[in-house]
């Protein structure tokens, strides 16, 4: 009677709770004593009424029914408890006569889970029911592992489905009508899922299933799907074939799931790694994919590709004066403008690109953003440099349109350089940058215009191109200052303002202006590096008259061939603008020689500038060779006398006779004049009684920093400390005596 | 009519040995009684079912007598006796099968019989 449990199974209740069901007491009470003995609680039960009554509070593990009883008998029990909630699944054992076959059918209708001829081996009995209750566990564990799975798949917008070839029927499962927005009662055949399917994508998907049907393969592939309230998603659909015994294919059976979020984020990342956040173009990294690729054709189909770079003009200084925001809005219409120029595609190649046919390298053509204001245009097959030269010319057409961003009309220009494959380069890398030197002998020749790589250009030595590349990005480094030297009128002995010069700050060592400034005109990157100059030169006015009331101009250097492009005023007028200072804090020093080599085309500036009030002081001045006619008319302000004779002064007759007519040639022409280069007092001395009373030179001070300059002026000009001030003062008289003794220093 | 079962008539009656066998192994060293409380079970169930006997055979009630004979024979065999369950199995047979004619003198047999087993047990319970 203490026998133990035959079967430990885990996962089995302890003492399985038994409802033991019999109108023999005599039975009723052996088999309760012997399953007893056998680990199970007994609850007994002597008819099929009495049963149901201790049914309706309390659950068993197992019942065990007698067949035949009167009243109430198994048969009828087992039904009635069947009905009842949760009672559904719960294993029922009917015990049967050993001659009595019609009740083993009958009990399996009434819904018995096994029936049990009736014996005295109990061993067998307990046995049959442990059996039960391990059939029923596990049926338990399927059914929740099924509740789980469901739930799970929902989540997973997953449904399985299975289709019967023979049937011709399609069984999903409720969550796989949920995928495509159906409810559980719903049936759905395989033709309505089907018309769900856009049209063309449903003539692909069909012959793909005609495919993977008449070779039992695989099924695995992603099909669009409208759902009926129109919304459009992506179904994710995974089959395999199942065979029946004569290794036919008798079906398949597979899931279905919605994977329209995870494409979606799948296309956004693909996207985000492909295309440029601002302008949506093929990024660097697309584009180098691309070029590759068309490399590729280009060699194997033996044509030429084109790549052209494409290069804004002074991108970098509308981005300075409008702002950032107003940049970016730029470069969207120029990215939307030079779309159009191409046929460009936006599909995102990666994949494989031979499926399309042997054309495919045409949809490698595109537009895209190298990055900051450098954009290529990559023209997979060209026939010639012509081909190429004709995009060129539309992407400079393009740029015509004014563009309007921050409320302001921009004129924006481009420096296209083109490299052709396989003349120009032979791989990528080689290309972009042989396009990149055409590009650079653009800008060198003034810009908005395009140019062919050819080897020439390429001449100019690595050296010289590293020193170039690192100058062109000086400005936006901010490696670029500018130093002021003061302008010094000794009568008065103050500041009658300062001519900037420019030092470039490279990797912490000051490059004196020789050594780059010839080389920034040779490349053109003088445009750039002026144009900073301005900026920075009317930023510093403002800045120094807030500090101290300046008001006096600060002179910038000017290559002429700046003179003579058109933007030149508009792009003075917008940096004085954006500071808030009037034109004249700006003023322009040209060279003799440079301004008598272009002075045709320099002349409508200088009267542009000088009307918007822009002084023009004539830099040099004695070493060209100027014609006296001509400066007669020309509308300048200002002759500087080169440092040269400065120098000589005191020393030959000859360089005094020289200043001497300058400063004559001045005064008949109403001209300022000023003496550049005075080291020292004698030279001081001797301008001033030549009648040349302004002056700069290292006697007053050398190029020095904005901050040092308004120091110099605090600590040496105010308290009247320098030795040249004295010597100046005693070289005064007249007028001019009581102003420099005054209060007016500054 | 006499719904008391007579008390005489048949010779003494010895439960099957085999029977008793399975009913001792159920409580082999006899700590719950069981045999006892079987033997106890059987006479109150076979005292109601003798009586529920003589009232369907007077009611000429054959499908309860079946059902009284169904139970009876298995829980007859159960405590060995044989005889008595043997007709029950004919009394059962007969009702099933429509093979009545002769069901009047079998039932008085099953009665006898029940008498015997009754007379049995009572014999164990005394001892």
């Amino acid at each position: 009677m203490t026998a133990p449990l035959s079967f430990s199974d885990a996962g089995l209740p302890e003492q399985p709770g038994v409802l033991l069901v019999d109108d023999d007491e005599v039975n009723l009470l052996m088999t309760a004593v012997a399953l007893r003995g056998r680990g199970f609680a007994i609850t007994e039960a002597s008819s099929g009424e009495r049963a149901l009554e201790l049914l309706a509070h309390w659950t068993p593990d197992i019942i065990v029914l007698d067949a035949l009883m009167p009243g109430l008998d198994g048969f009828a029990t087992c039904r009635a408890l069947r009905k009842m909630a949760g009672f559904e699944n719960v294993p029922v054992l009917m015990l049967t006569g050993l001659d009595d076959d019609a009740s083993i059918t009958r009990a399996y209708q009434a819904g018995a889970t096994d029936f049990y001829v009736k014996a005295t081996q109990w061993s067998l009995l307990a046995g049959r029911l442990q059996y039960l209750l391990r059939a029923s566990r596990t049926r338990i564990e399927l059914e929740r592992s099924k509740a789980k799975l469901g739930r799970a798949q929902d989540l997973a917008r997953m449904g399985s489905f299975d289709w019967r070839r023979a049937e011709g029927g399609l069984a999903m499962s409720p969550e796989g009508l949920r995928v495509f927005g159906f409810g559980p009662p719903d049936r759905v055949s395989l033709r309505q899922l089907l018309r769900m399917v856009p049209r063309d994508d449903r003539r692909a998907f069909l012959r793909l299933l005609h495919d993977v049907l008449r070779h039992s393969s695989v099924l695995a592939t992603d099909v669009p799907i409208h759902l009926w309230d129109g919304r459009q998603r992506i179904i994710h659909v995974e089959a395999e074939p199942e065979f029946n015994d004569h290794g036919h294919g008798a079906g398949y059976t597979g899931i279905v799931q919605d994977v329209t979020d995870r494409r979606i984020a799948e296309d956004k990342i693909r996207h985000l790694a492909n295309f440029d956040a601002l302008t949506g173009l093929p990024n660097r990294r697309q584009l180098i994919w691309r070029a590759e690729r068309a490399l590729e054709h280009a060699r194997r189909l033996q044509h030429q590709f084109a790549l052209l770079l494409i290069d804004l003009d002074r991108f970098k200084i509308i981005n300075d004066t409008l702002g950032h925001s107003a940049g970016d809005d730029l470069l969207m219409e120029v990215a939307r403008r030079l779309r159009g120029c191409v046929r460009h595609s936006d599909q995102i190649l990666e994949g494989a690109l031979e499926a399309a046919g042997s054309r495919s390298h045409r949809s490698l053509e595109a537009v895209g953003r190298l990055g900051g204001d450098e954009f290529v245009a990559l023209l997979p097959e060209v026939g010639d440099d012509d081909d190429a030269a004709r995009v060129a010319q539309r992407v400079l057409e393009v740029m015509r349109e004014p563009i309007f961003v921050s409320g302001q009309e921009c004129f924006v220009t481009a420096s296209v350089g083109v490299a052709i494959f396989p003349r120009d380069g032979a791989t990528v890398a080689d290309l972009i940058r042989n396009s990149d030197v055409a590009m650079y002998s653009v800008k060198n020749q003034g810009r908005n215009a395009s140019a062919v790589y050819s080897s020439q250009l390429a001449g100019q030595g690595r050296e010289k191109l590293e020193l170039e590349t690192a100058l062109h990005k000086a400005i936006e480094r901010h490696e670029l200052v500018l130093h002021y030297q003061p302008k010094i009128d000794v009568r008065q002995a103050r500041m009658v303002g300062a001519e900037a010069l420019m030092r470039w700050n490279r990797n912490g060592r000051l490059v004196p202006p020789n050594d780059f400034i010839p080389l920034a005109e040779e490349t053109g990157l003088i445009v750039p590096l002026s144009e900073w100059a301005l900026r920075e030169a009317a930023r510093q006015a403002k800045a120094w008259q807030t500090s101290f009331g300046f008001s006096d101009s600060i002179a910038v250097n000017l290559p002429s061939n700046l003179f003579s492009r058109s933007d030149l005023i508009e792009h003075i007028h917008q940096c004085v603008t954006a500071f808030n200072v009037p034109h004249r804090v700006i003023m322009l020093e040209i060279t003799e020689s440079s301004l008598m080599k272009d002075l045709q085309d320099v002349i409508p500036a200088l009267h542009r500038l000088n009307e918007i009030g822009v002084e023009i002081a004539i830099d040099d001045f004695g070493t060209g060779y100027s014609s006296l006619a001509y400066l007669t008319t020309l509308p300048i302000s200002e002759l500087k006398i080169d440092r040269g004779f400065v120098r000589d002064l005191g020393i030959t007759p000859q360089s005094s006779a020289v200043v001497q007519a300058i400063i004559a040639l001045a005064r008949a022409l109403g001209l300022r004049v000023i003496a550049e280069g005075v080291e020292t007092l004698r030279q001081m001395e001797v301008l001033h009684r030549l009648g040349c009373g302004a002056m700069q030179g290292f006697l007053f001070s050398r190029p020095i920093p904005a901050d040092d300059l308004e120091a110099w002026l605090l600590q040496t000009v105010l308290p009247r400390q320098a030795p040249w001030i004295g010597q100046a003062s005693e070289l005064e008289f007249g007028a001019d005596l009581g102003r420099a003794a005054g209060g007016r220093l500054l | 009519m006499n719904a008391k079962p007579t008390s005489s008539a048949a010779a003494p009656l010895i439960l099957d040995e085999k029977a008793l066998a399975v009913l001792r192994e159920l409580d082999p060293d006899g700590r719950h009684g069981v045999l006892l409380r079987v033997m106890r079970t059987f006479e109150s169930s076979l005292l109601r079912l003798m009586t529920q006997t003589v009232e369907a055979r007077d009611r000429g009630d054959l499908e309860a007598a079946r059902h009284i004979a169904h139970t009876l024979k298995s829980s007859s065999a159960s405590v060995g006796a044989l005889a008595l369950s043997a007709c029950c199995g004919d009394v059962e047979r007969m009702v099933r099968t429509g093979d009545t004619a002769d069901i009047g003198a079998r039932l008085e047999n099953l009665l006898s019989e029940g008498e015997r087993a009754l007379a049995a047990v009572r014999a164990m319970l005394r001892t």
